[in-house]
C-alpha cells in the first residue's frame, strides 16, 4: 500500500505566541505509510513530544494540517478528537499511564468497552494481546505490582486493543533499563511484522534507534534528516 | 467498567472516602434528628393545646370571643341537651368566665375567672392532676378558688389564703366575692396559668346573677377524626352559637405545625449546604491528584461525557452509602427516643413551660419527611459533583500527561 496513512502539512507549533513565543516545530512536512517502523530521534527540546502530540490530536498545531486517511484532524472539535483517537491511534506514553485501579486485563479490555466491543469478542482480544505482549500469566494483577517493563507491555497491548491506524509512542523506552527495552522493542518489531501495525516511536537511546527502519532526526523543531519511508 | 473504577477509586483514599460517607451520614442522621425533634415538639404543643387548654370543639355566644363578657352567655340545659346527642362526644365542660381582679393585701392581678363544674374539668382535660399544693376543690367547703403557680408566686398565694375576686355582671355592674385558695395548679402552659383562676360554677353564676348559664363549653371526642361530623352537627343544632375547633381557636398551634414544615426545611437546607461544600472540596481534590490519569483517559478515547460521569458516579456512589448509614442512625435513635422521649427540663429548665410546651419531647420522623431528606441530600451530592467534574472535563491532556 503507498497511500499515505499520516500526511504533515507544513505544521508549526509555535508556544506562549503572546508572551514569550517558543517555537517548537517548524514548517514540517512528513508522510507516514501503514507498516513504519519509524524512530524520531533528536536531542531534548527537539520537538519530539509536540510533533507526536499534534499528529495524535492532543495538541492543536498553530500553523498547518494534519490528515489521516483523508480527514485533516486539526478541524476536529475536542470530543471528535477523542473519538477519533478512540478508533484510530494508540498512545503508549513514556511513563506507562496506567488506569492503577484496574488490574492488567481490565486496563486493555478497558479501550474495548469504551468502543463498545461486545463481550465474548474483548475476552478473547484481551487474551490474545497479553499472551503476544508475554504477560499471559499477569492478567489479573494491578499495574503497582508490575515491573516497569511489564506494565509498558500492558501499555502496548492497550494501545493495540483498539485496532488502530497506527501507535504513538513517546520515549516508550526511557524509563526501562535495557533489558526491558530490548524486550519491548522486540514485541513492537513482532507486531510490526506480523500485524503490519505502524509504530512511530520518539527515542534518544542509540540501541533503540539501530532497530528502526526510518529515522527521521529533527533539530531544533525542522527535520533536520528523514532516512525515508521502509516498507515491511 | 464505569461503574467499577468510580467504585474502585472511592477506595484509592480510604479515609477521604470514609469522612464523606461520614458527612453525609451524619447530615442525614442530624436533619432527621432536628426534624424529628420538631415534628415530636408540634405534636407535643398540639397534645397539650388539646388535653390540656382547649379540648377538640369550644362553643361560645358569636360576640363572647369580642370581649369575653359574660353577657355573651347560652342556657346549660340546651347544650348539655345538645351535646348529648352528638357523635363521637368523649367528655364536655360547660363554663362561665368572666373577665376581672384577683386582690389581696399584697396587690392586685388582672386575671379570667373561670366558673366550672369539678367533675366536668376532671373528665375533660384531667385537672386534678395538675394540682400540685392543696387540693382540687374539697365538695365540703364554698367559695373556694384554685390559682396558678405562676400567680401563686407572683402574688404570694397559698392553699388556705384568702383574696378578693372583682369583675362585672351581666349588668355591668360590679361585683366582688371573698373566696379562699383551695389548691395551686400547673399546666404546661406558664401564660395561661398566670391569667386562669377557677371557681365553682354555681357561685359564680350566683354572683352574676346568671342561674343555669354558660359562656362557654369545652368538648373532647374520641378522636381527631370525629371533630368535623360533630362540628357540622352542632351547628345546625346550635345555630345561633359559634363552634369551633382547636385549629380556629388556638391559631397559633395551628401555625406552629405549619411553620414546622418550613422551618425544618430550612434546617435541612442549611445541613445539605454545609455536606456540599464538604463534597465539593473533597471532589476536586480527587479530581486535581489524578489530573495526569484523567489526561490519560482523554488521551486514549474516553470522551468527556463519560469523564463527566465517573466524577458524578463516584459521588453519588458516596452519598448511596453515606444516606442509608444515616438514616440507619437516626430511625434507631428515633425507635428510642419516640417511647422514652427527652427530657429538654435538664438544658431548658421552665423555659419550655413558659412557651406552652410540655417538659418531655418525643421526637416524630414523618415518612414524607425522610423521603425529603433523602431527595434533598442526594440533589445537593449532584450539584456539588458537577464542580469537580467540570473541573475534570477543562484538564488539557497534553497538560495534564506532563505533570
Ligand atoms: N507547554 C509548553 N509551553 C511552552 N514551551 C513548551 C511547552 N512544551 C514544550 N515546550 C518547548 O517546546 C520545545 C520542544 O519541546 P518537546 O516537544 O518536549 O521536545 P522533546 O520532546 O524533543 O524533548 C522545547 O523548547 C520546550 O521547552
Ligand atoms: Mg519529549
Amino acid at each position: 500500500m503507498d497511500t499515505p496513512v499520516i500526511d504533515i502539512h507544513n505544521v508549526s507549533k509555535i508556544y506562549n505566541p503572546d508572551t514569550i513565543p517558543v517555537p517548537a516545530v517548524n514548517n514540517v512536512h512528513l508522510h507516514f505509510e501503514r507498516g513504519e517502523f519509524t524512530a524520531l530521534v533528536g536531542p531534548s527540546g527537539s520537538g519530539k513530544t509536540t510533533l507526536l502530540n499534534i499528529i495524535g490530536g492532543l495538541d492543536a498545531p498553530s500553523e498547518g494540517q494534519v490528515i489521516i486517511n483523508g480527514t485533516d484532524i486539526t478541524r476536529l472539535s475536542a470530543n471528535q478528537l477523542i473519538r477519533f483517537r478512540l478508533h484510530n491511534i494508540g498512545f503508549v506514553f513514556q511513563s506507562y499511564n496506567l488506569i492503577p485501579v484496574l488490574t492488567a486485563r481490565e486496563n486493555v479490555e478497558f479501550i474495548l468497552l469504551l468502543q463498545g466491543v461486545p463481550k465474548a469478542r474483548r475476552d478473547k482480544r484481551v487474551h490474545d494481546l497479553m499472551a503476544s505482549v508475554g504477560l499471559g500469566d499477569k492478567m489479573d494483577v494491578r499495574p503497582a505490582q508490575l515491573s516497569g517493563g511489564q506494565q509498558q507491555r500492558v501499555a502496548v497491548s492497550r494501545a493495540l486493543a483498539s485496532k488502530p491506524q497506527f501507535i504513538l509512542a513517546d520515549e516508550p523506552t526511557a524509563n526501562l533499563d535495557s533489558k526491558a527495552a530490548t524486550n519491548l522493542l522486540d514485541i513492537m518489531a513482532k507486531l510490526n511484522q506480523e500485524e503490519e501495525m505502524t509504530f512511530i516511536f520518539s527515542t534518544h537511546d542509540a540501541r533503540v534507534i539501530e532497530r528502526a527502519r526510518r529515522v527521521i532526526t529533527l533539530e531544533d523543531g525542522r527535520v533536520a534528516s528523514d532516512t525515508g519511508a521502509v516498507k515491511v | 467498567m464505569l461503574f467499577s473504577i468510580a467504585w474502585r477509586n472511592l477506595w484509592r483514599h480510604r479515609t477521604r472516602s470514609l469522612a464523606i460517607i461520614a458527612s453525609v451520614a451524619l447530615g442525614v442522621w442530624a436533619g432527621a434528628f432536628i426534624v424529628s425533634l420538631y415534628y415530636g415538639m408540634g405534636n407535643e404543643r398540639v397534645r397539650i393545646a388539646i388535653e390540656e387548654e382547649v379540648s377538640h370543639l369550644q362553643i361560645h355566644h358569636p360576640k363572647f370571643r369580642e370581649d369575653f363578657e359574660a353577657v355573651w352567655n347560652f342556657k346549660l340545659d340546651r347544650l348539655n341537651d345538645a351535646l348529648q346527642r352528638t357523635p363521637g362526644v368523649k367528655a364536655w365542660s360547660l363554663r362561665t368566665t368572666a373577665q376581672g381582679m384577683l386582690a389581696n393585701a399584697a396587690g392586685s392581678n388582672g386575671v379570667q375567672i373561670n366558673g366550672v363544674n369539678p367533675a366536668a374539668e376532671i373528665t375533660t382535660r384531667n385537672f386534678d392532676h395538675f394540682i400540685i399544693a392543696g387540693v382540687f376543690f374539697d365538695p365540703e367547703k364554698k367559695n373556694q378558688v384554685l390559682v396558678g403557680k405562676k400567680l401563686a408566686n407572683k402574688m404570694k398565694l397559698a392553699p388556705g389564703a384568702k383574696i378578693v375576686l372583682t369583675f362585672l355582671d351581666a349588668e355591668q355592674n360590679i361585683q366582688s366575692g371573698a373566696f379562699r385558695i383551695c389548691g395551686i395548679y400547673e399546666t404546661s402552659n406558664a401564660p395561661l396559668d398566670e391569667r386562669n383562676v377557677y371557681v365553682g360554677q354555681t357561685e359564680l353564676n350566683e354572683l352574676l346573677g346568671m342561674q343555669g348559664c354558660g359562656t362557654e363549653a369545652a368538648i373532647l371526642m374520641h378522636g381527631e377524626n370525629e371533630i368535623a361530623g360533630a362540628l357540622a352537627f352542632l351547628q345546625k343544632e346550635l345555630p345561633d352559637l359559634e363552634v369551633e375547633s382547636w385549629r380556629t381557636i388556638s391559631p397559633e398551634t395551628d401555625l406552629i405545625m405549619s411553620s414546622l414544615d418550613i422551618s425544618s426545611f430550612i434546617i435541612i437546607v442549611i445541613i445539605v449546604l454545609a455536606l456540599a461544600f464538604g463534597i465539593i472540596n473533597t471532589m476536586l481534590m480527587a479530581v486535581l491528584e489524578r489530573t495526569r490519569e484523567i489526561g490519560m483517559l482523554m488521551s486514549i478515547g474516553m470522551t468527556k461525557i463519560r469523564l463527566f460521569g465517573m466524577v458524578v458516579l463516584e459521588t453519588v456512589l458516596l452519598t448511596m452509602i453515606g444516606c442509608p448509614i444515616g438514616f440507619g442512625f437516626a430511625w434507631t435513635l428515633n425507635e428510642w427516643l419516640s417511647k422514652s422521649g427527652i427530657d429538654l427540663s435538664v438544658i431548658a429548665g421552665n423555659l419550655m413551660k413558659d412557651f406552652g410546651y410540655g417538659a418531655i419531647i418525643y421526637p416524630d420522623l414523618p415518612g414524607f419527611k425522610v423521603s425529603q431528606i433523602v431527595l434533598t441530600v442526594f440533589v445537593t451530592a449532584l450539584l456539588a459533583s458537577v464542580f469537580p467534574a467540570w473541573k475534570a472535563l477543562s484538564l488539557n491532556p497534553v497538560e495534564a500527561i506532563k505533570r
